[in-house]
């Protein structure tokens, strides 16, 4: 401060020359000063405001071809399942078409000999009309005096009587007869209920399947038209398995990582390190990180060449007979990789043992140490316990190309929606900043005029304008009313 | 895609191949055994700590070395043992039963030093740790700390003539004027650390138990 001083000795007079030198000065630049403020806010404000334009349309656009992407996707899935169904509709009428003319030949015959079965119980011997009543009408005439036509009338009664029991004998036969009929029909109508039973399922499932693919058309059409409430439930759909095959992926990747420490150091002692290491890592712990990646790699494969996953169309495209070999091949490899695990995590039991051993014998207890090897030797449940896991962790890790398949197919949509997210964000940002910019200037403006206030306050009093000294870059038509009293307007856009 | 991510992390591994330092990760350790008179008597404890402490904790690919503190301890006389362990661990364990057995011939056979040239075996040890180019660097010190040169003997640790080692003193005996004065059994230490750490040392600790000892060697760099 005391470098602007005019006269050192004299700081009063100094500042109070210097005060007036400021007064005039920036009286004088005010136009110029007010213009510069001006263009300045309106150039770095126009621009934020272009740029925050430029990100929300890229926002857009990402957004729509995000939508695009997913709409295809969903598209596509929405056929394949129809396809599915579809076949699976195909294959349900061939099967239960094929079976049904044996049905209804089935069902046919069990309905005619129903039908001759019961024509057989009707045939019935007619009872004997008015035999009861005429047997007890010869009963009840009175007793005449006639021993010949007593005799005679005794006959017929003996004869009526023997008529009817022999009808009504015949009459029980006949029943017992329709009976047995009655019951021989039994395992027909049995027969006949199993076939419509068939028949029920194979229509309710035909029905439950056409019911299902008009869910899924539905869906479809949806989808084709392009409906928001299908983005919507595609994208949560999207994010749910994202972050399912996400953490499936995770867990993977922990178990890859036990996988990895398991053969690490076993694998020091088959693979000679003498030769460096790369990114860190030594020969021997490259070599593991193979092994694991490898069973990842044949797993993939295996799950590709099975039609799992598609994540090689053209390993899709292939024939069958090649496809097969390829699945052999892979699941050969991953075998041999298992089994080279098993015996790594044997061996790295071993040297565990060993490295105990010499812990013992360097610390002056080879007493100790021999004993441990011993134990070691007898004790043989980790071992087997560290086999076990060394064969089984790669066909675990097998699997991860289905998640890994999921993740990388969400993972488009999941990213390319938060990355529009970003750009929204940064587009509000940066027109906030241009608000900031433009007002500021507009604010320095004012500032600025506070420091002057002595000559304005000055051009007032000649003037004799009671109002306030209007910004001489202020455009002549202000759009708010309520700004006429601003001195200085803020560009506009 | 995964095809992609599997070339793409091929590739990360050849590139960093082509710019890592292939022994980053390794460790070398040098033991500093105080053969003057005043510690003498301490030797065959120094083999035990040594065998039971230090030598478990050296993995395979580590560079282990021992040097002597007498008259003369910046002479090549004064290393006893410099051993690279073979990467494969049975045969880095080999080495170890034979450095143990060295250590305890070592301790049988060795005698008695006039002079305790400290400094000069830590210039000694911090050149053959250098050499190495091993990621990590400690050196041990088996000493009662006091430094006795001989006649003509100048020694300078210069600034960084530590720089990137770890220094430890383990079983440092108390002389008898360290009994009387215990203030000026701590002064020397915290001397000794003052002059360690102005020589670039990582650090400077001094030890009392042999466990932590293990413990420090056991534990990754």
């Amino acid at each position: 401060m005391r470098s602007l001083y005019i006269w050192p000795d004299n700081p009063v007079a100094s500042l109070l020359v210097l005060f007036l030198v400021v007064q005039v000065v920036g009286y004088a630049a005010r136009v110029p000063v007010h213009r510069g403020l001006r263009k300045l806010g309106a150039a770095l404000g126009g621009a934020l405001r272009l740029a925050g334009r430029w990100l929300r349309s890229a926002s857009d656009e990402l957004h729509r071809r995000n939508r695009e992407v997913l709409l295809e996707a969903g598209r596509a899935e929405a056929e394949a399942r129809l396809e599915r169904e579809f076949t699976r509709l195909a294959t349900t009428f061939t099967t239960e078409l094929k079976e049904y003319p044996a049905l209804h030949k089935r069902l046919d015959e069990s309905v005619r000999r129903v039908d001759e079965d019961l024509k057989a119980s009707a045939l019935t011997p007619p009872e004997a009309p008015g035999w009861p009543e005429a047997v007890q009408a010869i009963a009840a005439l009175p007793k005449a005096g006639d021993r010949t036509v007593q005799k005679v009338l005794d006959e017929i009664h003996k004869s009526a009587v023997a008529s009817e029991k022999k009808a009504l004998a015949e009459y029980r036969d006949a029943t017992a007869k329709r009976h047995k009929i009655l019951a021989d029909m039994a395992p027909v109508w049995k027969t006949i209920k199993g076939a419509l039973e068939q028949v029920q399922h194979a229509v309710t499932g035909t029905l439950g399947a056409s019911s299902k693919i008009d869910g899924y058309m539905d869906r479809y059409e949806k989808i084709r038209r392009g409906e928001d409430a299908a983005e919507r439930g595609l994208a949560a759909g999207s994010l749910n398995l994202f972050i399912i095959s996400a953490f499936v992926v995770a867990v993977a990747a922990v178990g890859a990582y036990v996988n990895f420490h398991l053969i690490a150091r076993p694998m020091s002692e088959l693979v000679n390190s003498a030769g460096g290491s790369v990114a860190g890592l030594s020969v021997s712990k490259i070599a593991a990180l193979v092994i694991v990646l490898m069973e990842v790699a044949a797993g993939i494969f295996v799950m590709e060449s099975l039609g799992i996953t598609h994540l090689f169309p053209k390993l899709s495209g292939l024939p069958v007979s090649r496809r097969r070999v390829i699945f052999l091949v892979a699941l050969a490899g991953l075998f041999l990789l298992a089994c080279v695990e098993a015996s790594l995590a044997v061996l790295r039991e071993n040297m565990s043992a060993a490295d105990q051993a010499l812990r013992m014998e360097l610390a002056g207890q080879t007493s100790a140490a021999q004993q441990q090897v011993q134990a070691q030797l007898v004790d043989r449940i980790p071992v087997v316990g560290q086999a076990v896991l060394g064969f089984i962790l790669p066909w675990i890790l097998a699997m991860i190309a289905v998640p890994l398949e999921m993740l990388i197919e969400t993972g488009r949509h999941v990213v390319g929606r938060g990355l529009g997210l970003l750009l929204r964000g940064a587009a509000v940002l940066l027109r906030i900043c241009g608000h900031l910019v433009r007002h500021g200037t507009a604010v320095l403006a004012h500032v600025f005029d506070i420091v002057i206030v002595v000559p304005l306050q000055i051009e007032r009093l000649v003037r004799g304008d009671a109002a306030s000294s209007p910004s001489p870059v202020a455009p002549a038509a202000l759009r708010n009313p309520t700004e006429r009293t601003q001195p200085f307007q803020a560009p506009r856009r | 895609m995964t095809a992609h991510k599997l070339a793409a992390a091929a590739a990360l591994l050849l590139a960093a191949s082509a710019c890592t330092d292939g022994r980053s990760q390794t460790r070398a350790v040098a033991v500093l055994v105080d053969v003057s008179g005043t510690y003498a008597d301490r030797i065959p404890d120094v083999a035990r700590i040594v065998r039971a402490g230090v030598l478990p904790g050296i993995r395979p690919g580590d560079t282990f070395l021992v040097v002597r503190i007498g008259e003369q301890s910046y002479a090549d006389d004064a290393l006893v043992k410099r051993v690279t362990l073979d990467e494969r661990p049975s045969r880095a364990n080999a080495q170890k039963l034979d450095l143990a057995r060295e250590l305890d011939r070592f301790a049988a056979t060795q005698k008695r030093a006039r002079y305790t040239d400290i400094s000069g075996a830590l210039l000694f040890a911090s050149e053959h740790l250098k050499k190495t180019g091993a990621g990590h660097r400690a050196i041990v010190i088996f000493s009662d700390m006091r430094e006795e040169l001989p006649k003509g003997a100048k020694r300078t640790l210069e600034k960084d003539e530590l720089a990137g080692t770890d220094v430890l003193a383990m079983n440092v005996k108390r002389l008898a004027a360290d009994v009387n004065d215990p203030a000026a059994y701590r002064a020397r230490l915290a001397d000794w650390g003052k002059r360690l750490t102005d020589a670039g040392a990582a650090s400077w600790k001094v030890v009392l138990d042999p466990e932590e000892l293990a413990g420090t060697f056991t534990s990754e760099p």
